[in-house]
């Protein structure tokens, strides 16, 4: 259903993306812009993208063509390599740029800066190119120099320090120091963010007709993320990563007689069903409990009533009570359960990336759109694999030179 | 000013809480006119702490202006039929319409897309759900905490040996926001070129999920479930939040490469542990991690995280201060960068505000404005916009339309 059929339109066709990316979230910036349609072609170096050799990798066998992170940040994309640092690879460059629409850039300020591939550096070979730079502190700033990855841009943005975070409060400041899930978030919502930005730069375009650069820092993408806590501060809560309550209860994470649950009935319709599906007990209507407000200020005598009864129910137990009197409240679920979940299924969520000797489950895009559904159109590029066919039929290079380019370690 | 990219659209906002609301205050810092569509009888952010001042008031709180700025407010009653009728009215002139209601209130409301798109037929209609609008699962209630927990992404999350735990920063409202505003600029970008507007279904829970790559791959690889690892990595070592200066300060210090490693030991005065046979390898400073923990917080905890940063950053080690909330409010690159403003607001005075993350060329700046009060453009709205006259707003909120 989501991944569309053959004759529904694509949002960017005919739109040509140019990638050269050091770190993910430029790679997943260009792959957002493939899933609505655009041409991504993915330039590498000679020696591959480097998460070609993260994994994970089926049977554990390293193979730079099956990391299940490549496969998930570069499927919708063709791949050529090239050693863009030579006379002849910087000129392959160059005519693939003199013809695209957007440029996607990503690596450390320095790293980006010795390429000269900004729009101040193309703007006469293609006035109305588009660069975006996704880098790890921004093109300008005083720490625009240094280098980051997804721990230090958790942590500088604000993220790692309120993880574990609302609704789950943690024991002690010391023994349970500020946590990064272990994953890369922060490269992933700059390439949302990076891929919005590029849009708007090509909405501006449709009127004025003006290439841009765009300057995403992944700093201040995870600074985005913080909205709630920084209102909080704004206003004068004190920081603090032990709070009991926010205000309002119970919106709280506890644990249950298998496992762990999420109970967010701080509404007053929601506090009603919590109290249905617990069997009406007479505490509930107790003074002391009357509105959320109160509900916070008496948590530490609400929050073991509540516990007495979460003990005795498992999660799916609390699950179907939950959803038959439309309260908000879930058990914690497994990796396991979400790939094999029916409804994401369902709803066609995933993407199946396909090889000779391989068939792997990845998320999709996030977002089903009536008229211009996305659509998985094509596995990550094995390293290479569309060098010589880019080379020859769409930048007219001849057998020769190509092979000469190859001899030379060109492409 | 320069041209904003979304000048000329305009958006009629029925969006709750933080998802939707902070999706369209980015379509509002991007040049859109943002109508927030309010009522007296049912608020949410409106009602939420924190409140200036401890003093409660529907302008008052810290998470409604911090999330609604550069917008305008108007109070329809939607379930007065003369309510949704006004509805109808700012849909037919509106150029994209959003909501996170749960699934079906919309419908119940009269204002489902096949409904609005009657009205408006090229409009771009943007529903978000805990777990999007179709599918077995899609009538269940969800807020941040739900979708977190269903979506794996606590699985990965937690201290070696522990339960899985929440992410903070309510990272699906975030996650889908910036999903929403992609999707919605390349359903305007689609209507620009075709003239064809669309639904768009955004399912919370599918958000996050794509924020977990590795773990969905190993699984379906290998079906192997994923550990719990605390700040550790698998290809770099040491990496983690070391304590620092002060009570509950930390450093992260993410060392990637047997260079970084040598620079590390040198800045923290011990050159002795380059050669150590214990730390040469990924592997070796993986297992001794903990002792690795003594002998870098011994330095560590001399510094602030900023000092840490600085003496490392010089030396190719890389690190960053671990901020908390107002920290960051006061974090000298973010502010170098405009990512902080200054907004003065009628009721509760000078306030920051966190903005727009990127730069554009073609936009040097783009326009913050305070949150609206309750209802504070209700007669720009409905006589400007809309049209009616003075005596049919008043015959209309006597009979309470506008509450």
């Amino acid at each position: 259903m989501m991944s569309g059929n053959s004759e529904s339109p694509q949002i960017f066709e005919g739109l040509r993306v140019v990638e050269y990316t050091e770190s993910i979230s430029g790679a997943y910036c260009a792959r957002l812009l493939g899933d609505a349609g655009a041409d991504v072609i993915k330039v590498e170096t000679l020696l591959g993208d480097s998460t070609r050799l993260r994994g994970p990798f089926p049977g554990d066998s390293s193979d730079p063509n099956l990391s299940g992170l490549f496969l998930y940040l570069n499927y919708n994309k063709r791949g050529i390599t090239a050693k863009i640092d030579s006379i002849k690879g910087r000129e392959v460059i160059l005519k693939l740029l003199e013809n695209a629409d957007i440029l996607v850039l990503s690596g450390s300020a320095p790293q980006l800066d010795r390429l000269q591939l900004y729009y101040s550096d193309l703007e006469k070979l293609n006035p109305s190119l588009i660069v975006t730079a996704i880098t790890p502190y921004g093109l300008t700033g005083p720490y625009r120099e240094y280098m980051g990855d997804d721990l230090t841009a958790i942590n500088h943005g604000g993220l790692a320090y309120v993880t574990p975070g609302l609704p789950d409060v943690i024991a002690g400041s010391e023994n349970e120091p500020p946590l990064r899930a272990n994953t890369f978030i922060s490269d992933i919502e700059a390439g949302i963010q990076g891929a919005s930005a590029t849009l708007l730069a090509i909405i501006n375009r449709l009127f004025t007709g003006d290439g841009d650069q765009v300057d995403l820092s992944v700093h201040s993408a995870v600074a985005a993320m913080m909205t709630f806590e920084t209102s909080q501060a704004v206003y004068n809560v004190p920081n603090n990563r032990e709070p009991r309550t926010f205000g309002i209860q119970p919106n709280v994470y506890m644990p249950c007689k298998d496992g762990y649950v999420v109970i967010a009935a701080w509404m007053p319709a929601s506090w009603n069903r919590l109290k249905k599906v617990m069997g009406d007990p007479d505490w509930a209507d107790s003074e002391v409990f009357i509105d959320q407000y109160e509900r916070a200020r008496n948590w530490d005598a609400l929050y073991p009533l509540l516990l007495e009864w979460t003990m005795t129910q498992s999660g799916e137990e609390i699950l179907t009570k939950a959803r038959i009197a439309g309260l908000p409240a879930f058990p914690v679920y497994t990796v396991k359960q979400i790939v094999q979940s029916e409804h994401l299924k369902d709803r066609g969520f995933w993407v199946y990336s396909e090889g000779s000797d391989h068939k792997v489950q990845l998320p999709g895009y996030p977002a089903v759109m009536s008229e211009t559904p996305w659509r998985f159109r094509r596995s990550a590029p094995n390293i290479g694999e569309h060098t010589s066919a880019i080379l020859q039929s769409e930048l007219g290079y001849s057998q020769k030179d190509i092979h000469a380019m190859v001899i030379d370690g060109v492409v | 000013m320069n041209r904003l990219p979304l000048q000329g659209i305009r958006v009629a906002d029925f969006g709750q809480v933080i998802v939707v609301p902070y999706a369209t205050q980015f379509l509002a810092w991007m040049g859109a006119e943002v109508i927030q569509v309010e009522t007296e009888t049912r608020m949410t952010s409106r009602q939420t702490p924190p409140f200036w001042e401890d003093v409660r008031g529907v302008n008052r709180s810290g998470m409604y202006n911090f999330n609604n700025t550069t917008k305008k407010s108007c109070t329809i009653n939607l379930t007065d039929p003369a309510g949704v009728d006004v509805a109808k009215n700012l849909i037919s002139v509106s150029d994209v319409m959003t909501e996170n209601y749960a699934t079906g209130v919309m419908g119940k409301l009269g204002l489902s897309y096949e409904v609005a798109r009657e009205i408006r037929p090229d409009l771009i209609y943007l529903s978000v759900g805990a777990f999007g609008r179709t599918g077995p699962m899609s009538d269940l209630k969800g807020y941040h905490s739900i979708t977190n927990a269903f979506s794996g992404v606590a699985d990965v999350t937690g201290y070696p040996g522990g339960h899985p735990r929440l992410l903070g920063s309510l990272t699906p409202d975030v996650t889908s926001c910036f999903y929403s505003v992609l999707a919605v600029l390349e359903a305007i970008y689609h209507r620009y070129r075709t003239g064809v507007g669309q639904f768009i279904d955004i399912s919370m829970a599918e958000c996050m999920v794509t924020l977990i790559p590795e773990a969905v791959a190993d699984f379906s690889m290998n079906t192997r479930v994923p550990e719990r690892v605390g700040n550790r990595d698998k290809d770099k070592a040491p990496h983690d939040v070391y304590r620092c200066k002060g009570r509950d300060k930390w450093v992260a210090i993410s060392v990637s490469s047997d260079v970084e490693w040598n620079n590390l030991c040198e800045v923290l005065g011990k050159p002795e542990l380059i050669m150590d046979s214990r730390y040469t390898s990924v592997q070796g400073r993986q297992m001794h991690a903990e002792e690795l923990r003594v002998a870098i917080e011994s330095w560590t905890l001399l510094h602030d995280g900023y000092e840490v940063m600085h003496l490392l950053q010089k030396m190719g080690v890389t690190a960053a201060p671990t901020l908390d909330a107002g920290e960051l409010m006061d974090d000298p690159h973010l502010q170098a960068r405009n990512f902080i403003a200054s907004i003065d607001h009628p009721e509760v005075g000078i306030k920051m505000n966190s903005t727009v993350p990127w730069k554009m060329d073609s936009s040097p700046s783009f326009p913050i404005e305070p949150a609206p009060l309750l209802g504070q453009h209700n007669y720009e709205i409905f006589q400007d916009i809309l049209g009616f006259s003075v005596s049919e707003i008043e015959r209309l909120a006597s009979s309470g339309t506008f509450s």
